[in-house]
């Protein structure tokens, strides 16, 4: 089975990729709308996609990916179930600070929390960031742009203070004590 | 102006929109000029009809003229009620040259004989449709007016579509239609909607179609805005073949608003789940039914995003296809209503 590596290409001067993979489709582009737009100072690739494995054909074509984000709809068991099974397509040198996930709807009362439980659950098994999006309005929408961009900085390694992708991930990466585990399964 | 005309025009006044009301009674042309000119459309509504329905009093207007006015409000507002449709099959040889003054006479003269009080009315409207309004009576009443039923057809097509119409009455009207098209048998047609022009639309096709050709002929995804040059999409080869099959199964742009489409099942059961419902040998009788306010546009975005995998059923197809919302499925897979399928 072909994996996704990371380090398989060559980087390109002053250009960072992401990989936004998302289920439904809907709010990858305007987050790829929105990153695009708002970053001046180096190039930005967006690819978007609805699931792992990307498409054999495009695969020279395909720039070197520094971030993988997978964008998960609490609402939607499909969704989850979706990231889940692309997760197995990554290889494990994505790992090390280039994969984050990105829920939407985590407000919606009761229904949302076990599912939330489960995507912290899986994130912290692989050591990857989770962010919470407020997908409705244009700020929201602005706002986990932004976040995703400084994300997206540091793992192409443009960051000014010279961090790199697998120790900023040791800082943001999710982690789930069993004694927090109980609190939400009360 | 007798109490049966009276209530009959304060129904239509009252069903009729203040601001529809003044180009109405103009296109009726039944009124003097100056005295609709004098109307005030701003006043109350029951201040209104009252004015309007003192004016016909006084131009001495009858039941004729009155029914003639709930006819030009339904030809202009056909979007309203529960229609069917019914076909017209089996046309006889010369069922191709008739002609408008041929069918008035012989529907006319063909119900009059059958019916003893009835009240018919046939128009022809711009678009070559000929809308015919029936007020039923019997041997011991009038015609009621306040239930007519209002039939539509298209001249030298097969299809007949037909509002507010009584059991009981059904077998004049077929007989009367059969006999003034010169087609042996009328059938139903399977298709209800409350809107006529999207089941005229739909069945003598006249909405924007896509006819599936050998060669994949990638068609423009509409109300795409172009994206950015750095956004690609990897999945793009996927995304057209969805958008292709979901413009060849339910066309590529507006379609007609159907509202529901019902399914009733007649299949055995064959799931791994029950023991007692495989083995019995009565069929498993379960009705589907999807609704929406239009219903072939949620198929299509449906199949174009992928929320549906795959080639399109033939089930949902169907729809379009045959130009029916109402099927029934049974183990040999569908079959008209009509017929039924015994299993011994």
């Amino acid at each position: 089975m072909a994996l996704l590596t990371p380090f398989s290409k060559v980087p390109e001067v002053n250009t960072a990729t992401v990989l936004l993979i998302e289920n439904e489709e809907e709010l990858q582009v305007k987050l790829a709308n929105s990153i695009v737009q708002h970053e001046k100072d180096f190039n930005v690739n967006v690819r978007l996609a609805k699931k792992l494995p990307l498409p054999v054909e495009n695969k020279e074509a395909r720039p070197r990916l520094d971030l993988i984000v997978f964008i998960i709809n609490l609402l939607s068991e499909r969704s989850f179930q979706s990231a889940e099974t692309s997760l197995a397509h990554l290889h494990s040198d994505c790992f090390l600070g280039k994969v984050c996930f990105l829920v939407t709807n985590a407000r919606c009362g009761s229904l949302t929390q076990e599912r939330l439980l489960s995507v912290r659950r899986l994130a912290s098994s692989h050591q990857c960031p989770v962010l919470c999006s407020e997908h409705r309005t244009a700020d929201g929408v602005q706002a986990s742009a932004m976040r995703l961009l400084t994300l997206l900085k540091v793992s192409a390694g443009m960051s000014p203070l010279s961090t790199t992708a697998l120790f900023l991930s040791s800082l943001t990466r999710c982690s789930l004590s069993s004694d927090l585990e109980e609190d939400f399964l009360q | 102006m007798d109490a049966r005309a009276r209530s009959v025009l304060s129904r239509v006044l009252r069903r009729v929109p203040s601001r529809d009301m003044g180009a109405l009674l103009e296109k009726w042309s039944c009124l003097p000029e100056d005295q609709l000119r004098a109307v005030d459309y701003t006043r109350p509504r029951a201040t209104l009809t009252e004015h309007i329905i003192g004016l016909c009093e006084d131009n001495s207007l009858g039941l004729k003229h009155v029914t003639n006015l709930e006819m030009i409000y339904h030809i202009e507002n056909p979007d309203q009620g529960s229609w069917h449709a019914c076909q017209l099959t089996d046309p006889q040889d010369d069922a191709a040259s008739v002609e408008l003054v041929q069918f008035k006479e012989q529907f006319k003269a063909h119900l009059l004989g059958v019916v003893r009080h009835i009240s018919i009315k046939i128009k022809k409207h711009e678009d070559d449709a000929i809308w015919i309004r029936i007020a039923w009576g019997d041997n011991f009443h009038k015609p009621n007016h306040l239930k007519p039923t209002y039939a539509v057809h298209h001249l030298h097509t097969s299809y007949v579509f037909i509002s507010n119409l009584a059991a009981k009455h059904k077998i004049f009207l077929s007989q009367a239609l059969e006999v003034a098209t010169k087609h042996t048998s009328i059938k139903e047609g399977h298709l209800t909607t409350k809107s006529l022009t999207a089941m005229r639309d739909l069945l003598l096709r006249r909405y924007p179609q896509v006819f599936p050709s050998a060669q994949l002929r990638i068609l423009k995804e509409r109300n795409a805005p172009p994206l950015h040059p750095c956004i690609a999409q990897e999945h793009s080869e996927l995304e057209q073949t969805r958008h292709q099959m979901a413009c060849e199964a339910f066309g590529p742009g507006p379609a007609p608003k159907l509202e529901t489409a019902v399914y009733k099942l007649e299949t055995r059961y064959r799931g791994h789940g029950s023991q007692t419902l495989a083995e019995g040998e009565e069929f498993f009788r379960g009705v589907v039914r999807f609704s929406s306010s239009s219903l072939l546009e949620s198929f299509h975005h449906c199949v174009a995003s992928g929320v549906a995998e795959g080639p399109v059923t033939p089930l949902l197809s169907a729809i379009t296809r045959k130009g029916r919302n109402y099927f029934v499925i049974t183990d040999k897979g569908p079959v008209p209503p009509g017929q039924s399928a015994h299993r011994t």
